[in-house]
Formats: C-alpha cells, sequence, structure tokens
C-alpha cells in the first residue's frame, strides 16, 4: 500500500462524506469546473479538445496519433489523465495500432493534454445471432463481431437492475448494446458492459 | 433419374411462388427494398417496381411448373431465372457486400455463402427439371423432395428466426455457455454502477475531468479514484453491497507521488 | 407514414424531455466504424460535436419507431440542434443532428439512473466528442434531459 493511497484512503474515510459540499470547491458551478475559459464549441463543427484516431507510436508520455479525417494528434498523458483499456491501466498499456479517442484541453501549441484517453472502446448495438462458449455473436449491421466474455470484467445491465457477471439471462434474437474493448485489427472485442433492455 | 427429374418442378415451384408472394405483397420487404442491392442496380426509386417484376417472372415460371404440362422450356426458364440469381448475387457481393439481396423477403444480412448455396442448388435443380416428365411418386422419391426443401429452407437466412434461433435458444438454455460460477472478485463495471447511483456521485460528478484513474480494494471496500481539474475525488464503495447511500466521497488535493 | 398512438402533439415539442442517451460511431474510422459511413446526413463524425436524432424523416422513423414505446418527438431534419443535459451532472453539451437513430422500439422501456432521478427510453445518440464532454465514454449510456437551445 503506497503512501499516496494510504493518504487518499484516509481522506474519504476520515474527512470524506455521503456528499460534497456545494462549497468544496468555492462556489464552483459545473460549467466553470469544465474550463470556463473555453468557450461552447459551435453544433456540427469538431471538438478541438477531443481527438480520434489510431496510435501510430508512443515516445516518452506522448501519444501520436492519426485520426480518420487523416489529421494528426499528439496527445500528452500526464498523472491525472486515466486511461482506459476495458478498465483503468497504466500507461503502458497504450500500443500502437490501438483505436483511441481522447478529452482533454488543447495547448497553444497543437498539444492535446488529455484528462481522459479510451484505447479501442466500442459502444455497439445488434442482435445476438448465437452465444458459445463465452462468446457472444453479435450482428451489427450485417458484419459479424464476436464478443468476448471477460471473466471478472464483463457484466451485465439489465435495465435498471443492478448489473450483475452473469450473462446467462441474455438470449439468442434479442438487441443489446455492448460496450467493449475491440481487439485491433480483428472483428472481436473483449465485453465490459452488455446493456439488455429486459 | 426420370423420377428425380419429375421432382424438381414441384421442389422449386413452391420456392419461387413463396419469393413472389413476398416480393408482390410483402410490405416490409417493399419498405426495405431501397436498401437491397437490387437498389444499387437499378436505382433506389426503381428498387420497388423492379422487385415487383421480378417477382411477376417467378411467379409466372412457378406456375408453368407446377401446372401441367411439363415442357422442357419450363425447366430451361427456371434455370435461367436462377442463373440470373447467381448472377444478381455475385454482383450484390461486389458492389454493394453491405446491403442485403432482398430475395426471400425483408432482412438485414448481406449476401453471404449460403445465398450463393442456395441460388446453386436452385440452379441445379431447375437443369434438371428440363427432363421432367409424369412420374410416379414412390416413398424414396417423397423424401428427396422433403430433404430437398429442407435444404432450401436452411440455406435461407431470412427463415433463421422459425428455426435456427430456436434450435440455439434451446443449446443455450441446455449448455449455459455464458454461465459463471460465482465470481471471487467483484467486476469494477457493478462497482461503478452502484456509484453512478449514490448521492455522493451526484454531488460530485460535475466536477469530474477524468474517467477513473486507478481503483484498489482495501477492508471490504473498493476506493475509486477521479481527476477533478488539478485535484482528485475519491469515493468509497463497499465491496458486494447494494446501498447507493453507504459511498463516501472527498475531494482533496492530488498528493505528490509516492 | 407512421400510426399516431395518440393525438397529442409530439413531447419534445412542449418542454424538455427525459431519457437515455448513448453514444455511437460515424466517420468510417477505426474498428467496427470502419464501414459506419457519415450517416444519414452525410456530414457525421465521432470528432465533431453531433447526434442522431430517431425521427429525420419517414424513413428514419420507419425503424425508430418510438412511438412503439410510447414516446413521440417531433420531426427535426439535419443541422438541427439540440442541448443534452445529463441528469444528476447538470453538465450540458449542444449538438446538431447528423444521422438517424437510435433503434428505440429496440429497447423499450430500457431505464437508466443517476442518482435517483431515472429516465426510459433511447431518444438521442451521441458522437463521441459529444457524449464524452457530459459523462465518461465508458458509462455507454447515461439518463439524460433533451432541450431546444
Amino acid at each position: 500500500m503506497t503512501s499516496r493511497r494510504q493518504l487518499l484512503k484516509s481522506a474519504v474515510l476520515g474527512g470524506g462524506a455521503g456528499v460534497l459540499a456545494a462549497t468544496a470547491m468555492g462556489s464552483l458551478g459545473p460549467e466553470a469546473a469544465f474550463g470556463a475559459a473555453a468557450p461552447d464549441i459551435v453544433p456540427g463543427a469538431p471538438d478541438p479538445n477531443f481527438a480520434e484516431g489510431r496510435i501510430r507510436s508512443v515516445k516518452d508520455n506522448t501519444l501520436f496519433v492519426l485520426g480518420s479525417n487523416m489529421v494528426f494528434h499528439r496527445i500528452r498523458v500526464v498523472d491525472g489523465t486515466s486511461l482506459w483499456k476495458l478498465g483503468p491501466v497504466a500507461f503502458d498499456q497504450a500500443r500502437p495500432g490501438d483505436g483511441l479517442y481522447a478529452r482533454g484541453v488543447r495547448m497553444p501549441d497543437g498539444v492535446l493534454a488529455a484528462e481522459s484517453v479510451w484505447l479501442n472502446i466500442v459502444n455497439i448495438k445488434g442482435h445476438v445471432r448465437n452465444i458459445t462458449s463465452e462468446r457472444l455473436h453479435l450482428d451489427h449491421n450485417g458484419q459479424e463481431i464476436v464478443c468476448h466474455q471477460v471473466p471478472g470484467k464483463s457484466v451485465a445491465v439489465y435495465s435498471d437492475a443492478p448489473p450483475s457477471a452473469d450473462l446467462s439471462l441474455l438470449r439468442v434474437g434479442q438487441h443489446v448494446q455492448v460496450l467493449g474493448a475491440w481487439r485491433p485489427d480483428t472483428n472481436q472485442v473483449d465485453i465490459a458492459t452488455v446493456f439488455s433492455p429486459h | 433419374m426420370n423420377g428425380i427429374a419429375a421432382l424438381q418442378p414441384y421442389v422449386i415451384g413452391p420456392l419461387l411462388v413463396w419469393a413472389a408472394v413476398l416480393k408482390l405483397f410483402g410490405r416490409r420487404t417493399r419498405a426495405q427494398a431501397g436498401r437491397t442491392a437490387l437498389a444499387r442496380l437499378v436505382g433506389a426509386a426503381r428498387a420497388v417496381p423492379a422487385l415487383r417484376l421480378v417477382g411477376v417472372l417467378e411467379l409466372a415460371v412457378a406456375a408453368a411448373l407446377l401446372l401441367p404440362p411439363a415442357v422442357p422450356a419450363e425447366g430451361a426458364a427456371a434455370a435461367a431465372l436462377s442463373a440470373g440469381f447467381l448472377a444478381y448475387l455475385a454482383y450484390a457481393r461486389r458492389a454493394a457486400p453491405m446491403s442485403s439481396c432482398g430475395c426471400l423477403g425483408a432482412h438485414a444480412r448481406p449476401v453471404d455463402l449460403r445465398g450463393f448455396a442456395r441460388a446453386g442448388l436452385l440452379l441445379a435443380a431447375s437443369v434438371a427439371a428440363v427432363w421432367a416428365g409424369p412420374h410416379p411418386v414412390d416413398a424414396p422419391l417423397a423424401a428427396l423432395g422433403v430433404a430437398e426443401a429442407a435444404a432450401l429452407l436452411a440455406l435461407s437466412p431470412e427463415l433463421d428466426h422459425a428455426w435456427l434461433m430456436p434450435l440455439r435458444r434451446l443449446l443455450v438454455r441446455l449448455r449455459r455457455p455464458l454461465a459463471v460460477p460465482s465470481p471471487e472478485e467483484v467486476p469494477l463495471e457493478v462497482t461503478l454502477r452502484l456509484l453512478y447511483r449514490s448521492p455522493a456521485y451526484c454531488s460530485a460528478s460535475a466536477r469530474l475531468s477524468s474517467d477513473v484513474r486507478e481503483t484498489w480494494d482495501e477492508d471490504g471496500l473498493r476506493f475509486v479514484v477521479y481527476a477533478a481539474r488539478g485535484r482528485a475525488v475519491v469515493f468509497a464503495v463497499p465491496l458486494g453491497g447494494e446501498d447507493p447511500a453507504a459511498v463516501r466521497v472527498a475531494l482533496i488535493d492530488e498528493p505528490a507521488v509516492a | 407514414m407512421a400510426r399516431s398512438q395518440s393525438a397529442d402533439p409530439p413531447r419534445d415539442l412542449l418542454g424538455p424531455v427525459q431519457g437515455e442517451v448513448s453514444w455511437f460511431c460515424c466517420g468510417s474510422a477505426w474498428g467496427p466504424c470502419s464501414s459506419a459511413g457519415h450517416g444519414a446526413c452525410g456530414t457525421c463524425n465521432s470528432g465533431s460535436m453531433q447526434h442522431a436524432w430517431p425521427n429525420t424523416s419517414d424513413a428514419c422513423l420507419s425503424i425508430t419507431r418510438p412511438d412503439s414505446c410510447g414516446v413521440s418527438l417531433s420531426r427535426r431534419t439535419c443541422g438541427f440542434t439540440h442541448r443534452t443535459t445529463a441528469l444528476c451532472t447538470g453538465t450540458s453539451v449542444v449538438t446538431s443532428i447528423a444521422d438517424c437513430g437510435p433503434q428505440t422500439d429496440l429497447f423499450c422501456g430500457e431505464r437508466s439512473c443517476c442518482g435517483a432521478t431515472c429516465a426510459s427510453n433511447r431518444l438521442l445518440d451521441l458522437t463521441p466528442a459529444a457524449f464524452s464532454k457530459i459523462a465518461s465514454l465508458s458509462a455507454g449510456l447515461r439518463p439524460a434531459e433533451i432541450s431546444v437551445p
């Protein structure tokens, strides 16, 4: 247990509460907390504080990403940045070839200082064509996507019921939404969450 | 051989009638005509009339096959139609690989191997039908007819919902391939969904500037850390708990990395 | 023409509506998005502040069928802007219509909650750029309020 975690733990158990006081951060409202300096982006326009593409290379703490519109992004990851790859991961999990979405703050030199990075995250809706051992075969717009159940990670959310690691209530023929991590250059996805309407 | 040839009109005919009826009278088929490869071939505006024309042709060939007398030209017409189907499928696969064929009703699945196999079987049966003549039906012939019809149905993805899906559901119910033994570890997503329902999350979420940065388990609690614009928000969520009100939160200055 | 189940005006004309909001990718990007295309309006990109609406045309409505969930929404075409506000966080984003979706009728009655506030039925899908402004992409599905800015 690092001393940093000790500090965080004692802060929430000692000084924490059931709700965060409104005055905890001055009188900042949500708009201000999200950077009052940044003007709203024009609807329909690209958001400069967001990047999408595939990682071409990783150097020091920077991800070099080629967007689908052929725009090149430099994305800087710092201590406060979260990285997701089927769950929170460390920076060394970012690999060339990974698909990426990142949100942060665009710096004057064009670098995106990332606040959140999501690697290979997909959110696909489709019909369940078949269920085989630990696999859900999804028909996504006519394309077959094989979704893998990952022990200890995958859950099913049946409407607003508490989520369950038990995916066996899913039925062949039903429609679902799969949030998961794409395995690059394949038609396969590891399941983080399956959303089922019933 | 004569028997087999004589059988073919009675296998091909009903399938053609069915396909024709769906094209001529099926509302969903017509509604989705614009998304088939046929629309790509003739233009979206002409997709429905083209579909209707094909339906009329199918009905005409089916009528010729099923009604006496049996003439070689009927088999030839069916073979020409089947060859046309094969060519159309090949075109669909090349030019519009993501669109459906619109062959037997409305469905969104693109043209695949099963479609080609079905068209190929239809072509073979049509060619055999050229030699069709009157022939008594005996048990083996009837069995062959049933087998051929079953093969054509099995190769039709439009009909999967009638037999393949129920079969798969039964197998899933018997085998339970996604059932897990009670997990030792609580997946993080279970914790997060409980967190999202908590007053603690509600009060803090507007200040969060990142996704989950780190998480660890200790003393029956799962600690979940987010960034909050240079500071950190820490939640303590009971593991295996179901009461959102039990979640605690604190906003703290980011401690130096140990 | 969709069969209307009631003579009431579409709910979103009377004021903000609450429902579920998810995200989708578009613009021929990486992964399963590579065949997605630029949406029904031809302009959709994952990095832009855009969304999909269930009633952009008759053809769209015949696919999404929100009326089968008892929800009637007004006809809004490409470029129309909506404001989506995440329930219980209050963060919001303004986006313009770039595609037809979500498939409301396939998820009828589904509910999502934030805190004690819940909403039912999928009414709108955001691009990743827009969704990440009001929630984490990993959340996948969130209750929200949809209004006209």
